[in-house]
């Protein structure tokens, strides 16, 4: 992965979300995520927290304002350049993302495969090493219905940090997952700033984030009146 | 309290501003001046509405359709997730409806066959077996059948599979992670449609026109060898057959494809396979047949 090193990585810029698109507070949001800086944005509403990850991921029209990512406008960008910048964009997600006509192994590969030339071997490779990291035996290779729910979080996971992808969007696999899944997660949080991805971490309480305390960067409240920063003490 | 107290006139009440309350504003003379007008507005915007209501699925095929073409021939979009799902695809509907094809072809050119010798029989013309199958069998009667047996095998499929994705919420997944539904489900499935429409169209067609010699040959209608038959059968096609026959399969199997990954994919939140199944099945044979019928139209 090439280290995106010129300004922001991510930047909201007194974005006003249309809320019959979302449901979104028409409020101006903004924000900016330096590379490798691991923000937590507090969301109570599941729904608020992915709609919020679309917003970053351009996927929301705005009313006014603007959202860039690695310096480029999703308002300026044709689909083929939004769908390119948008495959480095690692999601964990709470909405459905797991087509049950598709095995497990090739949905988790699927977003590599799509944008990359990278050999197969070397997706599956990196794939097995990121499953059993968190906790996986190998690659599931069942369709979904048929994984228990614990496991789907962690191929969850295994999808979303593979590729090394620049921005990471994880609605907290922690607070229904596994408790044994919180430090591989926590590592793999690591490894991915200490490369130069930028992660916004959202979760729905403030006990699940504690651990990780120390390597937080700014804390921020999803709320009815917008995004507020929250005083770390 | 006084009567003459009571009947002390009130105070008006301040004159309201009715150019901002449209209730308020319809009260007025000038509102009921253009009540005509406004009625007539409202009914235009109805008809408006309905039109733009029904021909809505028409003009997202006819985009669609040229997306599709127009994709097609860029190399960019044949990444490997592309080319995976066109090859699969197109398996499946082939090796899974050759058998249903073959014999519906079986059973077509029996049907024929058996009408055509006793009709032709009386009038002595029964040696034209294989013209009347090309121009009955394999002309018209091919494309539909073969298109319907696309649509209830595999059309259908696509359109429960996409629509499901498309009320679950798999498909916005897909666009998060940059992944175009378009091009990694309804073009490379739309392409396999139109190979495997053509491919088992040929195959129902060869299977009626074997069986019709078969059955011709038992009745001792034509005494000729295969290769006879096969060739007046090549005779009775004219040059434009060469054409047509093979375009109309492939239009019929590309619509079918096209038609029900649309559906899937125009799912909203309110669909269920209760409303979705109906509408794709209808819609596919609504597709299925005014291709058939465009073509006989015009040639």
């Amino acid at each position: 992965m090439d280290v995106y090193a010129s300004g922001p990585l991510l930047e909201l810029n007194k974005a006003v979300p249309s809320f019959d698109e979302s449901g979104l507070p028409p409020v101006p949001f903004s924000m900016k995520l330096m590379p490798g800086d691991c923000m937590v944005v507090e969301a109570r509403d599941i729904g608020h927290a992915t709609m919020f990850a679309d917003l970053c991921c351009g996927l929301v029209p705005l009313d006014d304002g603007f959202v860039r990512f690695m310096g480029l406008d999703w308002a300026d960008l044709g689909d083929r350049e939004l769908n390119a910048l948008r495959g480095r964009i690692g999601r964990v997600t709470h909405r459905a993302s797991w087509p049950e006509f598709v095995p497990v192994h090739l949905a988790i590969v699927l977003q590599q495969l799509h944008h990359t030339t990278r050999p197969i071997d070397d997706l599956v490779h990196d794939a097995a090493r990121l499953a059993e990291s968190f906790g996986l035996p190998g690659l599931p290779t069942q369709n979904p219905s048929f994984l228990p729910e614990d496991d789907l979080l962690r191929a969850s996971c295994v999808r979303a940090f593979l590729g090394r992808p620049h921005l990471l969007l994880l609605e907290d696999p922690l607070e229904s997952g596994p408790a044994e899944l919180s430090n591989s997660f926590l590592a793999a949080i690591t490894e991915a700033r200490d490369r130069g991805a930028g992660v916004i971490w959202l979760v729905r309480n403030n006990a699940v984030w504690q651990e990780y305390r120390q390597g937080i960067t700014a804390t921020w409240r999803l709320a009815d009146d917008g995004l507020v920063a929250v005083r770390m003490g | 309290m006084s009567e003459t107290d009571q009947q002390a006139p009130q105070p008006l009440p301040p004159p309201t501003d009715t150019t901002r309350d449209p209730v308020l504003a319809g009260q007025t003379g000038q509102g009921r001046l253009f009540a005509p007008v406004q009625w007539g507005l409202g009914k235009l915007a109805w008809i408006g509405r309905l039109t733009r209501r029904q021909a809505r699925f028409l003009l997202i095929m006819l985009g669609a359709s040229w997306g599709v073409i127009f994709e097609s021939f860029r190399a960019h979009s044949w990444r490997r997730t592309v080319r995976y799902e066109f090859i699969s695809t197109m398996n499946n509907i082939i090796r899974g409806g050759l058998v249903a094809t073959m014999f519906a072809g079986v059973l077509t050119g029996l049907a024929a066959v058996s009408q055509v010798i006793y009709w032709l029989g009386l009038t002595g013309l029964a040696t034209m077996t294989g013209s009347i199958l090309i121009n009955i069998v394999v002309r018209e009667i091919a494309p539909i059948l073969v298109g319907v047996l696309l649509l209830g095998r595999n059309g259908m499929l696509s359109t429960t599979e996409l629509g499901l994705l498309s009320i679950g919420g798999e498909i916005r997944s897909m666009q998060a992670v940059g992944i175009d539904p378009f091009l990694l489900l309804v073009l490379p499935r739309t392409l396999a449609f139109t190979v495997a429409g053509f491919t088992l169209g040929i195959l129902f067609s060869f299977a009626s026109l074997v069986t019709g010699y078969v059955m011709s040959r038992m009745s001792g209608v034509i005494n000729n060898p295969v290769w006879a038959f096969l060739d007046d059968v090549a005779t009775a096609m004219s040059g434009t057959d060469y054409v047509i026959i093979p375009l109309k399969f492939i239009t019929v199997g590309f619509v079918v494809g096209l038609g029900g990954c649309l559906t899937g994919l125009t799912a909203t939140n309110e669909d269920s396979l209760r409303t979705l199944l109906p509408r794709g099945f209808s819609r596919g044979m609504l597709i299925v047949m005014v291709v058939s019928v465009l073509f006989s139209l015009d040639l």
